[in-house]
């Protein structure tokens, strides 16, 4: 089977400012001092072959949205390699519909932004439409929708613009039981068809029928990876064990947790670039033309 | 060298199609909250136009006229340019940091946001530049074949806001501050550039003083466009008539477009991470 995602030792990094101008001064790269930081994803490394349907699992800030983002494209990680063999698609609650907009142009809209022609934007559309079944609120703008009509107009899009790799980031869980029975069945349609699947939920339920794997995050790392049922069973008896501590433990070892994800200095190498030593040369190459035009000018 | 350009360049080329189709869609959104509807894009800019030829026409000037054309054509003349010109530049900077979440989940060129919302800005400047075409016939302005000069002008004020719209628009992702700081430009630069006076009346006060200071007025790439214009409509010039300007135009337009790509590409892939 070919191998279709590949994680090596991915870390995600975010710079905790105390004032703005600090970030500021850091686009320039000027470290006047050490600032904190926070390790959002911790050395993760997996693999997924295609037609694999993976489950992401972990409390809340565990890291399971900065990872389905990563896989998604949207963030680039701060250390490590990603691999991507085919287009991804994330789909989210908040699903980037125009609120002005009918629901009708904002599935043209979004084909468009997909890369779809016009002739396959013609063959999804009924699909599109028939899959939200939000009646004819389809032609009334999108900021007079319910959160559950968003949501299900945003699945619908997405599911139909053909990705090879489909991320699910809780959006199932806005929608009714009937919604979700509907989406459940699309994914498995999409199961048959050999795509791979990542799957974030809550839902200890549809983790276990769902997903082959589950990844459990906990505080940026991978706690376990392994076959979806063990998985789950040790993740249900970690919060079972996490319910039953008193207060004062809980926040002791959520505290522990999270100093632990707290670092500093990180060496990041996202946009590291090669800043060659003629770099400067070029850039005053190309402004003493227009320094010399300017004075031309200004002389007359 | 030219690695930077070229790929974004190839950008706006292979996905002409898409900025197109995506400017029509800006459009539709527009003015739908208004009861008036699209007829707001002509009626805002006749009241503004309205008030500066009375202020400045017949206020200030007391209905002279400049070098022999009317003033009020001399004013629409630059300042239609000018309506297409501010909003453009304000909103292509502002473009990155308000759609890269709708696109970032897809494969799409982010570097084309930008030129979408100048693109679609442009219907209602063609339909004004009709308008103004029929304005300078009812002054008795005969066309001439120096009108075909407005081709080249267009084609010099597009390509300069869409680099000039890069950079901006990289530069507000990455500090927000930058969109108030250009605003603050705009709202001077329309001061500065010659739509509601002429600048050779600096001259005519201040004799050799006046010359530099015109001639520093005349490094805003804006001064180019917005005279250009004129000198098409009213058969005053050719562009290659001042080689010395026509020059200096091109290359600023090179240099911003050098580093707004090279800027861009640096950090496109960590937009999401300013937001």
């Amino acid at each position: 089977m070919t191998i279709k995602v590949k994680l090596k030792n991915i870390s995600k990094v975010y710079d905790l400012y105390e004032k703005k101008s600090d970030k500021f001064l850091s686009l320039f790269r000027v470290r006047n001092k050490e600032h904190r930081q926070f390790m959002a994803l911790n050395n993760v490394s997996f693999e997924v072959s295609q037609g694999e349907t993976v489950g992401l699992i972990g409390l809340n800030g565990s890291g399971k949205s900065t990872l389905s983002n990563i896989l998604g494209g949207v963030l680039q990680p701060s250390d490590g390699s990603i691999e991507v063999n085919g287009k991804s698609s994330l789909i989210a609650i908040s699903a980037g519909l125009n609120n002005n907009l009918s629901g009708l142009d904002n599935i043209e809209l979004k084909c468009i932004m997909h890369g779809l022609s016009k002739e396959e934007i013609e063959k999804v559309r009924d699909d599109i439409i028939e899959f939200a079944d939000i009646g004819d609120y389809i032609y009334q703008p999108v900021k007079d929708y319910s959160s559950g009509m968003k949501s299900r107009l945003g699945f619908a899009i997405s599911v139909h613009t053909d990705p090879d790799i489909l991320i699910i980031d809780e959006a199932l869980s806005v929608g009714d039981s009937t919604f979700t029975q509907k989406c459940l069945k699309k994914m498995r349609e999409f199961q048959d068809k050999g795509k791979t699947i990542f799957f974030v939920s809550h839902s200890a339920e549809q983790m276990r029928t769902f997903c082959e794997k589950i990844v459990w995050l906990h505080y940026g790392k991978v706690k376990e990876i392994g076959e979806s049922n063990e998985v789950v069973k040790h993740y249900q008896e970690f919060t079972k064990w996490f319910n039953n501590l008193s207060n004062e433990e809980k926040k002791e070892y959520k505290s522990k947790q999270l100093s632990e994800q707290n670092v500093v200095g990180f060496r990041r190498n996202e946009n590291k670039q090669e800043m060659d030593k003629y770099e400067w040369l070029k850039n005053s190459l190309v402004l003493i033309p227009l320094a010399i035009m300017g004075l031309l000018m200004v002389l007359n | 060298m030219l690695k930077q350009i070229r790929q974004v360049i190839k950008e706006q080329v292979e996905y002409r199609q898409l900025i197109y189709q995506l400017a029509v869609f800006e459009l539709r959104g527009q003015h739908q909250n208004n009861f008036l509807g699209s007829f707001w894009q002509f009626l805002s800019p006749a009241i503004q136009i309205g008030i500066y030829w009375f202020v400045f026409g017949i206020g200030l000037r007391g209905g002279a006229d400049i070098n022999g054309t009317p003033f009020f054509l001399w004013l629409v003349l630059g300042i239609i340019p000018w309506f297409f010109i501010a909003p453009s530049i304000t909103q292509a900077s502002s473009s990155v940091y308000q759609k890269v979440s709708l696109v970032s989940k897809m494969n799409f060129p982010v570097s084309v946001l930008p030129t979408i919302r100048i693109i679609s800005n442009s219907q209602q400047f063609f339909i004004m530049l009709g308008i103004l075409f029929v304005i300078t016939l009812l002054y008795g302005v005969k066309p001439s074949l120096y009108l075909i000069q407005i081709i080249y002008y267009i084609c010099c004020m597009f390509i300069f806001l869409i680099a000039f719209g890069l950079i901006t628009s990289t530069l507000a992702t990455l500090a927000r501050d930058f969109q108030v700081f250009l605003q603050s430009i705009i709202r001077m630069l329309f001061y500065l550039t010659p739509i509601l006076w002429d600048t050779s009346l600096l001259v005519n006060s201040f004799g050799e003083k006046g010359q530099l200071i015109e001639n520093i007025l005349k490094l805003n790439p804006f001064y180019y466009i917005v005279e250009g214009f004129r000198d098409a409509f009213l058969g005053r010039a050719w562009f290659f008539d001042d080689m010395i300007y026509t020059l200096y135009f091109w290359i600023i337009t090179f240099t911003i477009l050098y580093f707004g790509s090279k800027l861009h590409i640096r950090f496109r892939n960590n937009f999401m991470d300013y937001l």
